[in-house]
């Protein structure tokens, strides 16, 4: 690929997007407060006019905003999702992010001025899907699913005429996106349609004897013992039972760091780098971000993947972390 | 040495301070609350219905608690007792600086709850429109105090250092005891 790589950076709050954007983000993704987008908690995600501020001080200080539009209408209730693109266009947006074809034909037919992208909720991985969305809708980018390895990045971009955008960093969904319905069998709410993995009003933590217990929706999610750390009860990242043994059924406790992959998602040509994280504050977006920068900047400037690792190894907080697909090993 | 997610708390004798629910400690955080809900309206708007939840702050190093009701310009913040009894919706009990780190950002509010320092207990949806409120506040200690300027900057400075130099303090205190024996 030719130019340097875009470093795609989250905020779920106004102060958030101003953090992002002055620690070096070459373009902030954001949503509005309501259920258009995948991380509708409460108290996060921007109002109309916060969403407006923030496109301009963005633009100020030279960066884009991608505004998520990215779970699906509900049916016979698209307004809100068209009022949502509405705004976002309306506002000066540098692209929407959507996955749904309703939102998707609605700012392609009112708003063809505006960058489309494909959200990775529409989990998009091959030349044929990623063909549909480019020739129906004129959608320039792909967040691409995190289930690819680098090499079926490689020849995927070799087969289409968008721009890719892989996720580098944070927390991990390995379902295919868009398609998780754990969170809806648990608690009748889910990301794809509510905007809302794991809904914070159906999570308890209960104390007892032995210790924590994180619940969500009634279902025990994790135990943790007096003293130990705990974890926000996701059903994908839940310790169960099954026979006589307790673990980690669905996925490890584990999240994202792709910062070795870094020169190879290059030559693999992907566009822009994405960061995972609008629930995460200041302080980590921040650190992560400027991290992040540096690390690109040494892979333009054709440092090795190792000496790439080192700029990012302040991240890992003692937490476990995954290259994810982009790595596929035997076991 | 202490990290960022370590329990830092007050002296001792900071638990045998007499109960201030007498006080005016309460009417005077009211109004400050009440005050910055008229000056930033936005910040109490990002809680949206949880603005009538009632929040008990409980300082786990002081002999009092907080109730909040933090509804703009019906806010309320009383000082009770430690009492169980106390109805709320959401409680929140930790070190006193740890809670105040929280609230001018100093630290990071997910990683003092995971780690056990903070403890937070009741409706889990209205904790979580607090803390994201809180964070997009960017909260200065002029902001609660209703001043502006340079009076308002010397305020920041004074009490953020203040807070700072309590911190470190009562953070190395395990290291001094230990020098002792």
């Amino acid at each position: 690929m030719s130019g340097r790589m875009e470093l795609v950076c989250p905020a779920g709050t106004p102060a958030t997007l101003r953090a992002a954007v002055q620690a070096g983000a070459d373009a902030v993704y954001c949503g509005f407060r309501d259920e258009t987008n995948a991380r509708n908690f409460p108290g996060l995600n921007f109002s109309p006019q916060e969403m407006a501020e923030g496109i301009r001080f963005a633009h100020d200080h030279g960066a884009k905003v991608l505004v998520a539009i990215n779970t699906f209408a509900h049916a016979g209730a698209v307004d809100p999702w068209r009022k949502a693109a509405d705004i976002a266009a309306g506002a000066g947006a540098d692209a929407i992010i959507a996955a749904d074809i309703a939102v998707l034909d609605h700012m392609a037919s009112a708003h063809p001025g505006t960058r489309l992208h494909l959200s990775v909720q529409a989990a998009a991985a091959t030349p044929e899907a990623i063909g549909f969305y480019a020739k129906t809708f004129g959608v320039r980018r792909v967040v691409l699913p995190r289930v690819l390895s680098v090499q079926e990045i490689a020849a995927l971009n070799r087969a289409i005429d968008v721009e890719t955008e892989a996720f580098v960093f944070g927390g991990l969904c390995v379902m295919t996106e868009g398609r998780c319905h754990l969170s809806s069998y648990a608690s009748g709410r889910s990301p794809n349609l509510n905007g809302v993995c794991s809904p914070p009003e159906m999570v308890s933590y209960d104390e007892d004897a032995g210790g924590t217990a994180a619940r969500l929706a009634g279902f025990t999610i994790d135990r943790y013992k007096p003293g130990q750390p705990t974890g926000y009860p996701t059903l994908c990242k839940g310790r169960f039972k099954a026979g006589d043994k307790a673990g980690h059924l669905f996925e490890d406790p584990v999240s994202l760091n792709a910062g070795s992959m870094i020169v190879a998602l290059r030559s693999a040509g992907v566009t822009a780098l994405k960061i995972e994280g609008r629930q995460r504050g200041k302080g980590y977006v921040t650190e992560v971000v400027r991290a992040f920068k540096r690390a690109v900047e040494a892979a333009e400037r054709g440092f090795d993947p190792t000496a790439i690792d080192s700029i990012l190894a302040s991240l890992s907080e003692g937490g476990r972390q995954t290259t994810g697909a982009y790595r596929k090993t035997w076991r | 040495m202490a990290t960022q997610n370590d329990a830092i708390s007050l002296p001792a004798f900071a638990r045998l301070l007499p109960s201030f629910t007498g006080l005016p400690l309460g009417p005077l955080l009211t109004l400050s609350l009440r005050s910055l809900a008229r000056r930033r309206p936005g910040l109490f708007e990002r809680l949206g219905e949880h603005s009538s939840a009632r929040y008990l702050i409980d300082p786990t190093d002081l002999p009092f608690a907080f109730a909040v009701v933090p509804d703009g310009t019906a806010s309320v913040v009383r000082v009770t007792g430690k009492s169980a009894d106390t109805p709320s919706d959401v409680t929140i009990r930790g070190p006193l600086l740890m809670l105040l780190g929280v609230l001018d950002g100093t630290l990071d509010g997910d990683a003092l709850f995971f780690h056990r320092t903070v403890s937070v207990s009741g409706r889990t949806e209205a904790v979580v429109a607090l803390r994201n409120a809180i964070e997009d506040a960017e909260l200065r200690p002029s902001d609660l105090l209703g001043l502006r300027g340079l009076l308002g900057r010397f305020a920041d400075a004074g009490i953020l250092g203040g807070l700072s130099a309590v911190r470190e303090f009562a953070a190395s205190a395990p290291a001094r005891e230990e020098g002792r024996t």
